[in-house]
């Protein structure tokens, strides 16, 4: 039986139990044990997802500690005996991941996005060159697979309930860190794009004028988003962003103005059911996954269908106090 | 007060190519650039140095020695050394046989504060800087969007993290390994006239196998714990696109499909 300990980030719990769809690909046909480790937090949400949930309670120590928490995993791996341990790509699960690695003296994969099994030969695949090439990475040695997944990619797909055991574990010592966590500010909270069903998108195309595109996104009732260059270039904030150095999103309805639409791009957008994008070049990649492409410059268009949707609106409500007459 | 920065030269992945037939990349005449992160990096410890005389600063990177002039470039804006680590043994190198190397040099070194980017923007990985925090027994701290300059002592320093929801303070004691992105928006500064014609051949250090003495099985893809089996570039379906003008009738023909699809 093999056994895989998955990290659980406190931030960013779904994710993390959804590693449980990337376990299921690792270990095809293979029988395989769960255990979800929690750092200081109770598990009370996780239960039923995993065989077994383990939660690390000492009074000294940080979760925000990169060098303590690496070190209780390290403690952890040495008494438990895991074959593999996946850590979700977040910003922490990202941080300890290649320390872990690096105290286990094992390979690690980041941010892996498919994984492929061939009887023991187990292929990981990752995106590189942000995006533009896929890898697949095989691990050497006998060490304890290590990955980190990328987030939104595999899902837990309603397990079966399980019963879940729990475990308490307390670390025989706390490494210091000597890191103080001296103010937290929660920033204003924007929407989530991954949730919006129509987003109205820009790219390079839009660059000086990517504060209309709100305006049809409101007509809409979407949200607005970003390719890569409008964030570099701090027009938008990165949480908007689409790709793979941004977020995956699936709305029903993606507009894409003025996006070329370069691998890391569209990466992001492979559960998007409706595609329309408005760019200048006819053949430009993001426009053979388009159900729409419209050639032209995209902000004059902007304008021209905002234009057309103000009519229908107005005809659909003449026609509807007509019909009160 | 002595800082060291880890950088790499990547290719500009917008002026990126792939040989579709040969399913290989055309690294000739890609353009290389100081990988954003790590340019945030080198700007904070000039910046430093710029109110703060007596700092110095020493640019590392493990690369082929065929960067050299993008490290003169950086010598001529005001780093005091620069050091290539290159060596036709450390070919091949994963991200731990890597660590490994650079961890060797820096072991030796002396330092208050190591200086990273977070994100590289061609392989991405984002281990390095925290595979050395492993091997050097310092912590390291990724995502870095602003280094307090009046706390930067030699003590410890004060980073703000930024994440998707929330700004983060931190306190670190230092030597640390503090890694930035490029939303921290430090700027390198630009070479004087003067300096752009300045020999700065005595201030490059370039570091073989011969100075860190690695057995073979121990770096390049011998000493790797994961290795490239292939590489492809994605395929996407392709859909029965229509095309249309962005003019009126355009807008017309939008305007319907919205409404047949339902989101008007």
């Amino acid at each position: 039986m093999k056994r895989c300990l998955v990290y659980l980030d406190e931030k960013e719990l779904k994710d993390s139990i959804d590693l449980l769809g990337a376990v299921r690909q690792v270990y095809a046909g293979e029988a395989y044990e769960t255990t979800g480790v929690t750092i200081g937090y109770m598990i009370e949400p996780v239960r039923g997802a995993f065989d077994k949930v383990i939660q690390v309670m000492h009074p000294d120590l940080k979760p925000f500690d990169p060098m303590a928490v690496t070190e209780v995993l390290v403690e952890l791996q040495n008494s438990h005996g895991f074959d593999s341990i996946l850590v979700p790509a977040t910003p922490f699960g990202r941080m300890i991941a290649p320390r872990l690695a690096m105290r286990l003296k094992t390979g690690l994969v980041a941010d892996v996005t498919a994984i492929s099994r061939n009887g023991n030969e187990l292929k990981v695949i990752r995106p590189a060159y942000s995006g533009r090439i896929m890898a697949g990475i095989q691990y050497i040695g006998d060490g304890p697979v290590m990955m980190s997944i990328r987030q939104g990619v595999f899902h837990a797909d309603n397990p079966v309930e399980k019963t879940t055991l729990t475990e308490t574990f307390t670390p025989s010592f706390v490494r210091d860190g000597k890191i103080q966590r001296l103010a937290v500010k929660q920033k204003e909270q924007i929407y989530d794009i991954r949730e919006s069903d129509v987003l109205v998108s820009g790219g390079g195309g839009v660059i000086g004028n990517f504060h209309q595109l709100e305006q049809l996104a409101q007509k809409l009732g979407g949200q607005v988003s970003a390719s890569r260059k409008i964030v570099d270039q701090g027009l938008a904030p990165r949480s908007i962003q689409v790709g793979q150095s941004g977020k995956n999103v699936s709305p029903k309805l993606y507009i894409a103005l003025g996006i070329n639409g370069a691998i890391q791009h569209v990466e992001g957008l492979k559960q998007v059911e409706n595609i329309i994008s408005v760019n200048i070049n006819r053949d430009a990649p993001i426009c053979s996954l388009s159900d729409i492409v419209v050639e032209g410059d995209a902000v004059a268009f902007i304008e021209k269908l905002v234009t057309r949707l103000d009519q229908e609106k107005f005809e659909l409500s003449s026609k509807s106090v007509g019909s009160k007459n | 007060m002595k800082l060291i920065c880890l950088v790499k030269f990547v290719p500009d992945v917008d002026s990126f190519n792939y040989d579709y037939e040969n399913s290989v990349l055309i690294r000739e005449k890609v353009r290389l650039l100081l990988n954003p992160d790590d340019a945030c990096a080198v700007a904070f410890a000039l910046k430093v140095k710029a109110t703060r005389p007596e700092t110095s600063v020493e640019v590392v990177t493990m690369a082929p020695a065929t960067v050299t002039p993008y490290m003169e470039d950086l010598l001529r804006i005001g780093v005091d050394r620069g050091t290539i680590i290159a060596d036709r043994l450390f070919a091949g190198s994963d991200t731990f046989a890597t660590a490994t190397v650079l961890a060797r040099y820096l072991s030796d070194q002396n330092y208050d504060a190591i200086l990273t980017g977070t994100h590289a923007i061609d392989g991405d990985t984002s281990h390095i800087p925290a595979q050395l925090g492993a091997c050097l027994d310092l912590n390291q701290m990724s995502g870095i969007v602003r280094i307090d300059e009046q706390r930067f002592s030699l003590a410890s320093a004060v980073v703000d993290v930024e994440t998707e929801d929330e700004v983060a303070t931190y306190e670190m004691a230092l030597p640390a390994i503090l890694s930035l992105t490029r939303d921290s928006k430090y700027k390198l500064p630009y070479a004087s006239r003067k300096d752009l014609a300045r020999d700065v051949s005595d201030q490059l250090n370039l570091m073989t196998n011969r100075e860190l003495a690695f057995e073979i099985d121990e770096v390049g893809l011998n000493g790797s714990k994961t290795k490239v089996v292939q590489t492809y570039t994605k395929e996407f379906d392709q859909k029965s696109r229509i095309v249309v003008q962005a003019d009126d009738e355009g807008a017309d023909f939008v305007c319907k499909f919205l409404k047949e699809k339902g989101f008007i």
